[in-house]
């Protein structure tokens, strides 16, 4: 306080006065006022309210049924501490960390694995029909995706008739009811819908590798696996980020298709953060511990994607 | 008439001054071009006339009217931009007749000054293709159309032929020399390029650092050059600046010499003289040296070029200074060789050690 | 030597690719399969069935009310995107061509939320959206999806009017334009790729949306296409030909639009990602 004090009374030279707009200047600025208005109106009224009041919420002990003003108490961070100590809790994050790899590595390897191969952009009806197919998850709600994968993990379903088919009857089970593997089999589930986009995105950005550097590395005496390691990879690095940004944001707020699929269970061994945010606010009727959950998920989304964001950018300078 | 005023105009980003006070009258119906290198200040000077950028402090008049606060689209000024900024989306018609269309002016009338614009500038076969279907040189024209059809005060035009080829540069300026004449509107033109400078304008204005450093008739600068950035600008070849000193100073006449040359006397206006022993800067047009068997300047021959109609020669003297020489055409030069030169008479300039011109009597 | 490998290559690739289009249509294709079961059978893995029951299809659009879905979820779309694309384009106008250095923070405003996940405000926007008397209509979802598209589709719209150079801006000032005559005369025509992009992408997450329904519309009818799917899911669970059946008629509509339009969409999606 003190400090503040002395260095304005003791400023030798008061600070330049800031030039008076102009008028054509404000105008401007009323204009930009005017343009950014509606978005950030109803921005700010159904995105930056409910963020504040989920603060808010996340230091109450709150039903949710009655008015905040008799029904609540402050709980001050003790909903925090319950989402980073609780065994329950812990595991639905790590559910959502396991899901991540299982969104990530399938997609992005295989992609990998097409785009080098191919190393060209998908020309002709044959690449036509390879970019509908592959983008058809995308198109479709992860709901359906939900179900269609839910029948194929049946125990009549596909993926049994095809291990009974090949002679590895022992291996058949209900998928989607075994704790072992019901997690793995959810997370197979979104690499199946990331795939196409993951594969496009790794193409296309191959196609934009300049062909002499391939040409460079073989005289250069490079093995197929030593272009991968030296060209392909360096090439790609920004579509690899920007796929592992989309999977993993995907991965750590899915939602849709572990509703569906499994609605958590068997147990809590498919339930993710989002999953249990619904179920606390409106089933348990703890409103605070799910607020508590959902801005620590918000934190972890944060936390992943920016590391890589800023690996990007300090690349691209 | 819009006749144009600026005073005491300056603008400055944050810290750092891009137009350092100019003062500047223009007269209705005046052809101007601001010329400089790049980064001088040129540019901005023109978009602070436009109403695109605010000056930070001073006044611009336009039509005596002051306009430091007035929008762009109320200055009833035109500009002629150096991307030509046509609207992608709209047909040359369209582009050209977009400011009427706001101005909501009828559509018969409108129709009839896009007409217009379109014979002055000979482009009617162009008036329903788009911009992308045009060659440079048509899109530098449907600019040009645009700020015609507005009938405007002033029309402003910032580096127009920068994008053109060379012999379609040569022909859009003299259809610009042409149009000044038919319209008798004022123009202020922008070019980072002399002869352009030279070949359009009544009046140029040399800018350097966001500062005036001439304004006046092409001849006079090229004649007069006010002091040694000037005098290097414009003019091509490039005027020779020499170093020199000044050996005796006898009531005008002074005499000079030095490493280069043997000696040489100039006339001085009266006042300012420089005084004896004074380093000072001497400058002589490539076109104003002559062979002569006594010329007190001897540089050794290492360049030829015959053009033709002129012979342009370059040499090094003895410190080292390079010199250039126009010479007639079928001059018996050779590589190796020293080539005396004498001046002009009366061609001969003088510089101060500050850069200023000295005055100096013409013969 | 090289010639062989070329080959084995190039066949390794279209191999894979192969590979990879059938994994991606089986889900599809045992769908189908099961949707042409009898109804209230269990089916059994992929088999074409030898009486096809193509009526599941009839009867899953009248007990699950498609004619209503389908109104709903246009209404939705209709309530949402064009709002959602005209707010974006304006705010992405105004954050590109109009504001100075001062004004910045704005952009970076509408960026925090790019990552948010719909999960980390659902609890208060229920709350919200109750407060508002909105709790069971369709403006419970259409409001609500309008703000939360926003980051992004403001990010997207002010990326393309950087790209567009601002000399045109300059001459349209110079020609007379008020700010408002310049954006919808100039630059909206010059965005209208951008903004057919960020309208597909707009669409198929409104279509597809899930969460909010769930959450904030009990009635079916009211809800979109996938939330409809949920409580369809929920009723008719144990009717594999049925559920399966209701399924595809529910995906049917983006896929038929996305098959007429594959170009758009395919370029809309890449783009989508690359900038998200």
């Amino acid at each position: 306080m003190t400090h503040l004090e002395n260095s304005t009374a003791g400023a030798p030279v008061a600070p330049a006065p800031r030039p008076a707009a102009s008028r054509r200047a404000k105008a401007q600025r009323r204009a930009m006022i005017l343009f950014i208005a509606p978005a950030f109106l109803i921005y700010a009224a159904f995105v930056f309210v409910p963020l504040g009041m989920s603060v808010y919420y996340s230091l109450l002990r709150w039903d949710g049924i009655g008015e905040i003003a008799t029904s609540a108490r402050f709980y001050g961070l003790r909903n925090y501490i319950e989402v980073l100590t609780d065994d329950d809790l812990l595991q639905i994050i790590g559910n959502a960390f396991q899901l991540a790899l299982w969104f990530t590595i399938p997609p992005v390897c295989l992609g990998l694995a097409v785009a080098s191969a191919i190393r060209s952009q998908m020309a002709g009806r044959f690449g036509t029909a390879t970019r509908t197919i592959l983008f058809l998850p995308q198109v479709i709600p992860l709901v359906a995706a939900g179900i269609a994968w839910s029948w194929m993990y049946d125990s009549y379903g596909v993926v049994n008739q095809f291990l009974r088919w090949v002679g590895l009857e022992s291996w058949t089970r209900g998928w989607l009811g075994d704790f072992t593997y019901a997690l793995p089999a959810v997370g197979i589930i979104g690499a199946w819908v990331l795939l196409g986009l993951c594969t496009m995105l790794l193409v296309t950005g191959i196609a934009r590798i300049d062909g002499s550097l391939y040409e460079a590395a073989k005289l250069d005496g490079a093995r197929p696996r030593h272009e991968f390691r030296f060209v392909t990879l360096p090439g790609l690095k920004n579509e690899i980020g920007i796929c592992i940004t989309v999977t993993i944001i995907q991965a750590l707020s899915s939602f849709d298709i572990v509703y569906i699929a499994t609605a958590g269970g068997p147990g809590i061994e498919t339930t993710v953060p989002g999953l249990e945010i619904y179920r606390l606010a409106f089933a348990h009727r703890q409103v605070g511990l799910a607020s508590a959950l959902a801005i620590v998920l918000m934190i972890l989304v944060l936390a992943c994607v920016l590391p890589i964001q800023w690996a990007l950018r300090d690349r691209n300078k | 008439m819009a006749d144009l005023k600026l005073r005491g105009v300056r603008k400055a980003y944050g810290a750092a001054d891009v137009i350092k006070g100019v003062d500047l009258d223009i007269a209705h119906g005046e052809f101007v071009v601001f010329v400089g290198p790049s980064g001088c200040g040129k540019s901005t000077l023109l978009r602070l006339i436009a109403g695109l950028e605010d000056i930070t402090s001073g006044d611009i008049e336009i039509g005596g009217k002051l306009v430091n606060d007035v929008e762009a689209r109320d200055r009833g000024v035109a500009m002629v931009f150096q991307s030509y900024a046509l609207y992608p989306h709209m047909s040359v018609r369209d582009n050209v007749g977009f400011g009427l269309r706001l101005a909501r002016v009828p559509k018969a009338e409108r129709a009839k000054a896009v007409e217009e614009a379109a014979r002055i500038l000979q482009m009617e076969p162009l008036l329903d293709r788009k911009p992308a279907q045009l060659s440079g040189g048509q899109r530098q024209r449907v600019a040009i159309g645009r700020a015609i059809v507005r009938d405007p005060e002033v029309f402003l035009f910032d580096e127009p032929l920068s994008n053109l080829d060379a012999a379609l540069r040569m022909d859009m300026r003299a259809e610009l020399a042409r149009l000044h004449q038919q319209l008798g509107a004022t123009m202020i033109y922008v070019t980072h390029d002399q002869v352009e400078a030279m070949t359009l304008a009544d009046k140029i204005v040399v800018l350097k650092d966001g500062e005036v450093q001439q304004i006046g008739a092409p001849m006079e600068l090229y004649d007069h050059p006010a002091n040694l950035f000037v005098a290097g600008f414009i003019g091509a070849p490039k005027m020779n600046l020499l170093e020199a000193d000044v050996t005796s100073v006898d009531g005008a006449t002074i005499r000079l010499g030095g490493a280069d040359l043997t000696e040489l006397t100039v006339t001085g206006a009266a006042g300012t003289l420089p005084a004896r022993g004074e380093a000072v800067t001497l400058g002589i047009r490539p076109h104003d040296l002559i062979p002569a068997a006594d010329g007190p300047l001897r540089p050794r021959i290492d360049l030829i070029e015959r053009l033709g109609h002129e012979t342009i020669i370059a040499g090094a003297l003895p410190s080292g200074a390079r010199l250039t020489a126009v010479l007639e055409a079928r001059s018996p030069v050779r590589l190796d060789e020293e080539v005396p030169l004498s001046v002009a008479p009366g061609a001969a300039r003088l510089f101060a050690a500050s850069g200023e011109a000295v005055p100096l009597k013409a013969d | 030597m090289t010639f062989p490998r070329l080959r084995t290559n190039a066949l390794f690739a279209r191999g894979l690719i192969v590979l990879l289009m059938i994994v991606t249509l089986l889900p599809f294709l045992s769908m189908l399969s099961a949707a042409l079961a009898p109804s209230g059978s269990y089916p059994s893995g992929l088999e074409w069935p030898s009486d096809p029951a193509w009526g599941n299809f009839a009867k899953a659009w009248q007990v699950a009310n498609m004619t209503e879905l389908m109104t709903s979820s246009v209404l939705i779309v209709l309530g949402t995107v064009p709002a959602a694309v005209l707010f974006a384009t304006m705010a992405g106008f105004g954050l590109a061509k109009l504001t100075t250095k001062r004004s910045a923070w704005f952009y970076l405003v509408f960026v925090i939320g790019l990552t948010l996940p719909f999960e980390a405000v659902i609890t208060p926007l229920y709350f919200e959206v109750r407060e508002l008397g909105l709790l069971n209509t369709r403006g419970a979802i259409i409001l609500p999806l309008i703000g939360l598209y926003m980051p992004f589709s403001v990010f997207w719209m002010r990326a393309h009017f950087l790209s567009i150079p601002q000399d045109l801006s300059e001459a349209s000032q110079l020609d007379g334009a008020r700010r408002w005559q310049e954006f919808w005369m100039v630059q909206v025509p010059l965005a209208r790729p951008a903004i057919m992009s960020l309208s597909i992408l707009l669409f198929l997450w409104t279509w597809n949306q899930f969460l909010l329904p769930v959450v904030l519309v009990q009635e079916p009818t009211r809800r979109t296409m996938a939330g409809a799917l949920g409580a369809f899911q929920g009723q008719w669970g144990t009717d594999i030909p049925l559920l399966c059946a209701g399924s595809l008629i529910i995906l049917a509509p983006t896929v038929i639009l996305f098959l007429i339009f594959q170009r758009q969409f395919v370029a809309a999606l890449l783009q989508g990602a690359v900038k998200g």
